[in-house]
């Protein structure tokens, strides 16, 4: 335990020392990042190591002389740390050329001190063992992500998302606490122990796995998660779309273990919001023109690819189908790992292209793979990676996952259903995720500049370039070697103790020697091609020209299909769940005066969330404000009371 | 094995040929004699021999499309048991490679066509990502109906060895709607009518045709082969459903297979004359009807026929 405390001692004093050296911008960077990344290196490397010597790795201390903090590492944990310490060092160093704003020095500072706060808060919330432990550090992440969020305070827009995160993350954390509560209640002590009555784990199991959705970004809990993470930096939103968020999905994976109850109902909860996040999510995705929300919609889906893959693994569990568990959660916990891979590349990427262009309007880009070349490639891997698409990792997870899932359709009744529903709803998910992502290619990087914005562009900063090809480099790896990472996967369900104890590792390895088999093949026939073509190509006359306009001589870049031209029939299918308004005055006469055209898409959870829940607390509050009278006397009356009230209870 | 690859390698020369026969039954439906049954070979050396021209606007990306369109086809051919026959690769859940790796195919399709900037590419583009999306649904449906008759996620299991799926199985009532279902994402898929017109140039109107405005010369022709494996991947499928290849003798087994499979394109090519291409809008409903038959297949297997 000694060495993951050290480092999380490095990387917030990483921070602590960036705030001390302010004044000197690029020192206190320098500092910052050394600070940050070497501590996340050692966590790495720490967690790495224990995840593949399953031990006891447990440290307690008594806070104040009353409170026991405790922490423990089990393969779970380890398997969330390798996710946490390895996006986080990537995005340290990728934060060195992107915060390049010296008049900024003292917000800068302030960036890294609460950055450095938020990888050791996370790193504790997986390791934290008991009650208190657990809600402190989820308390520090949940505050210093939102400060991280409105690092850019003076934009109305920002203290509003910040806004609604702060309220989503403690509305989640009341919960939270809530469920802690009735586990306190029923066991009085602060540890997490299974002595509860059947009814009573039901109700905590739901009650955290709303306070996690939300943290998680669960449909319909997820409705900060697309306004915060366009207001944080690029390198926070990769951290926080990429592994504080999935704190949330090891909330509920702790839970399910700590309950220690295999009935069928969580699986089918876990399932069935896993369906529902992971459709809505890409189909929200598809109709957004700003860059990072449509990441952070992408966020959705892949916590509802998680959620299914989990869930197919609870309900393996309850049925006793050892192999079906199996490969639910290992499917789950290594799309975890993917996603953080991919994710944080594409929120990367999507940063450099916002700081070099100054937009974040897809609409306004097109043509930059021309001038940058390594984000635009990097980009595309992330992009093939998170559509599922072999020889990438996001195929590997879902492999997995689907493999699950024709396990559940070799049952009856309800396990049948649920499972041909999460199929079905895989299959949809995949294809919609191409769908958005070949739009955000084919506008964004591809075709000419649409404005003057992304006009002459370049990539300078060798800082954010590297951490993006590292991560483009692990797409790539797990894809074509998968077998490493599932075992890494596997471990971390072992030491769940929930399924792997009777299933033999044997035919996981030989999935993944599949895959390589397959993949290699595959890049085998491509070479053939590769050769194939060079050969006919050979003394041949290659000319260029413009792009053929089918006989129109006078084409401009704005007659190119737009990211919501391209994604109108799409949303049009899903008309009931995603409402497209469109704002188009037509065109009249002879002499037709200027038009425009603006759409955007509703979140019917963010529509409706207004009217079912904020306005009818409102009124509750509305009709009980005689209480707040301002008058001092009573109110000492009222504490009086409350005293006396109390004498009675206790 | 050896047998098996040579089958592969006869899939990729024939696929061409089969493609041809389309032509030939429309031109019949015609009236007219129609062009050889060799076309497809001559305009791909005809397309080898040329040089290319590029737009100014594309990227590696636009040269990327036809090369990995076509690597995804020729692979997935290895996957194909044909005439009863075991393929060249096989393993547990190979069928959801293969999905997978078509859409990879579609993908860098896609890709290349935004390459150009050209709206009608763009369109096209657009709707390549649509349609698919249902076929899938319609494809896992029937994975599923699949998995519930032989256990197996495999290809090879479904067509190939002791006991292959077919029509004239005691399942084999069920297995209509998926023929029928599976003609239909051949259909979609595949690019004919009547989601998709490949007769035509009318930009406005096409998918597939006005995808590759841009592309000429080899990799033109990568794109045609590319297709051309594609179809023959559908249409074996549909073939091997309706045949079963239980006949005694290999020799006479691949014979039969190979005029089902002759039926299989003259059905299609008989649908391209008879029917006319849907309005864009309504396609989806039309893909949809396989979702819905492939999800009746497998009610009606789970109640009656287990």
């Amino acid at each position: 335990m000694n060495l993951f405390f050290l480092s999380i001692l490095i990387i917030a004093s990483g921070g602590i020392l960036a705030l001390i050296f302010w004044r000197q911008f690029t020192l206190m960077k320098a500092i910052g990042v050394f600070g940050i990344s070497a501590g996340c290196l050692l966590g790495l490397i720490d967690a790495l190591s224990k995840l593949f010597n399953p031990g006891q790795y447990s440290f307690s201390v008594n806070y104040l002389n009353t409170l026991s903090l405790s922490f423990k590492i089990d393969g779970l944990s380890a398997f969330f740390l390798v996710a946490i310490f390895a996006v986080s060092l990537l995005s340290a160093i990728y934060s060195f050329h992107y915060m390049d704003k010296p008049e900024k020095a003292l917000r800068t500072a302030v960036n890294y001190l609460f950055f450095s706060l938020l990888i050791a808060s996370m790193a504790l919330v997986v390791t934290a063992e008991n009650m208190i432990a657990f809600m402190f550090s989820w308390e520090i992440m949940s505050l210093s992500s939102f400060f991280l969020v409105i690092y850019d305070h003076q934009s109305p827009e920002n203290r509003k998302a910040g806004y609604l995160y702060f309220v989503f993350s403690h509305v989640g954390a009341m919960f939270i606490l809530a469920a802690f509560g009735v586990m306190y209640g029923y066991t009085g002590s602060f540890g997490f122990t299974a002595a509860l009555p059947e009814s009573a784990k039901i109700l905590v199991f739901i009650l955290s796995f709303i306070g996690f959705g939300s943290k998680a970004g669960v449909f319909p809990f997820h409705v900060w998660l697309p306004h915060a993470h366009p207001a944080a930096p690029s390198h926070i939103s990769a951290v926080m779309s990429g592994v504080m968020i999935k704190t949330g999905i090891y909330g509920i994976v702790r839970m399910y273990w700590v309950l220690d109850l295999h009935t069928p109902l969580f699986g089918e909860i876990v399932l069935i919001a896993g369906m529902v996040s992971g459709i809505l999510g890409v189909v929200y995705a598809l109709g957004q023109h700003d860059l990072k929300r449509l990441l952070a919609y992408h966020s959705v889906e892949n916590i509802g690819i998680i959620l299914i893959g989990i869930g197919i693994g609870m309900i393996g569990v309850s049925f006793n189908n050892p192999i079906m568990a199996a490969l639910g959660f290992s499917g789950g916990l290594l799309h975890v790992l993917n996603h953080s891979i991919f994710k944080s590349l594409l929120f990367m990427g999507a940063g450099v292209v916002i700081r070099k262009t100054g937009t974040r309007s897809i609409d306004a880009l097109g043509g930059l793979l021309k001038n940058m070349k390594i984000t635009g490639v990097t980009f595309l891997i992330g992009s093939l990676a998170i559509s599922g698409l072999p020889p990438f990792n996001g195929f590997v997870s879902e492999f997995l996952v689907y493999l699950g899932g024709f396990q559940g359709v070799a049952m009856d009744k309800t396990p049948f259903v649920l499972s041909l529903l999460a199929i079905v709803s895989l299959a949809v998910i995949g294809g919609l995720a191409l769908a958005c992502f070949t739009k955000v290619m084919g506008v964004v990087f591809q075709g000419e500049p649409r404005t003057p914005a992304a006009e002459d562009v370049n990539e300078k900063g060798p800082a954010m370039l590297v951490p993006m090809l590292v991560l483009a480099g692990a797409c790539v790896v797990i894809g074509v070697f998968p077998r490493a990472f599932v075992l890494m996967a596997l471990k971390g369900v072992e030491s769940l103790g929930l399924a792997s104890g009777s299933v033999s590792l044997a035919p996981f390895v030989q999935i993944t020697g599949n895959i390589t088999l397959a993949v290699a093949i595959f890049f085998a026939v491509f070479l053939l091609i590769l050769v194939l073509r060079w050969v006919l190509y050979r003394g041949k006359t290659v000319g260029r020209s413009g792009t053929w306009g089918c006989g129109f001589t006078q084409p401009t870049v704005k007659m190119q299909y737009t990211g919501s031209s391209y994604a109108a029939s799409i949303l049009a299918f899903f008309k009931p769940v995603a409402p497209l308004h469109e704002d188009h005055p037509a065109i009249r006469g002879r002499f037709p005066n200027k038009t425009h055209y603006h759409s955007h898409v509703d979140d019917i959870a963010e529509l409706h969330m207004g009217t079912v829940i904020v306005r009818p607390i409102l009124w509750l509050f509305d009709q009980l404000r005689w209480i707040q009278h301002g008058d001092i006397h009573l109110y000492i009356g009222y504490i009086l009371l409350a005293i006396v009230v109390l004498l009675f209870f206790i | 094995m050896t047998k098996s690859i040579l089958l592969w390698g006869l899939a990729i020369i024939l696929a061409p040929f089969f493609s041809a026969v389309i032509l030939k039954v429309k031109a019949f439906f015609g009236g007219r004699k129609g062009s050889p049954l060799l076309i497809n070979y001559y305009t791909l050396i005809k397309l080898f021999k040329k040089g290319s021209v590029y737009s100014t606007s594309t990227t590696f990306l636009f040269k990327l499309g036809p090369m990995v369109s076509l690597c995804a086809a020729v692979t997935v051919l290895m996957f194909l048991p044909i005439a009863g026959q075991p393929p060249v690769l096989s393993f547990n859940g190979d069928i959801i490679f293969i999905l997978y790796l078509l859409g990879l195919g579609r993908f860098f399709t896609i890709a290349a066509a935004m390459d150009t900037a050209s709206p009608f590419e763009g369109m096209g583009a657009a709707r390549e990502a649509y349609f698919p999306i249902i076929c899938e649904a319609t494809m896992f449906m029937i994975l599923i109906l699949f998995y519930i008759l032989t256990g197996k996620l495999q290809l090879a299991a479904y067509f190939s060895g002791g006991h292959p799926l077919g029509l004239w199985q005691a399942a084999g009532s069920p297995l209509l709607f998926v023929v029928i279902s599976f003609f239909i994402i051949l259909l979609t898929e595949n690019s004919r009518v009547p989601v998709d017109d490949p007769a035509t140039h009318l930009e406005l109107t096409m998918i597939h045709e006005v995808m590759v405005l841009d592309h000429s010369g080899p990799d033109l022709g990568f794109i045609e082969m590319g297709s051309f494996c594609k179809l023959f991947f559908y249409s074996t499928i549909v073939a091997s459903l309706i045949f079963p290849f239980e006949l005694g003798h290999p020799a006479l087994n691949m014979g039969v297979f190979f005029v089902v499979l002759l039926l299989v394109y003259v059905a299609v090519g008989v649908m391209e004359s008879v029917m006319a291409r849907y309005r864009m809008d309504r396609v989806p409903k039309f893909v949809l009807t396989s979702f819905a038959l492939a999800f009746f297949a497998t009610l009606i297997t789970l109640e009656f026929v287990k």
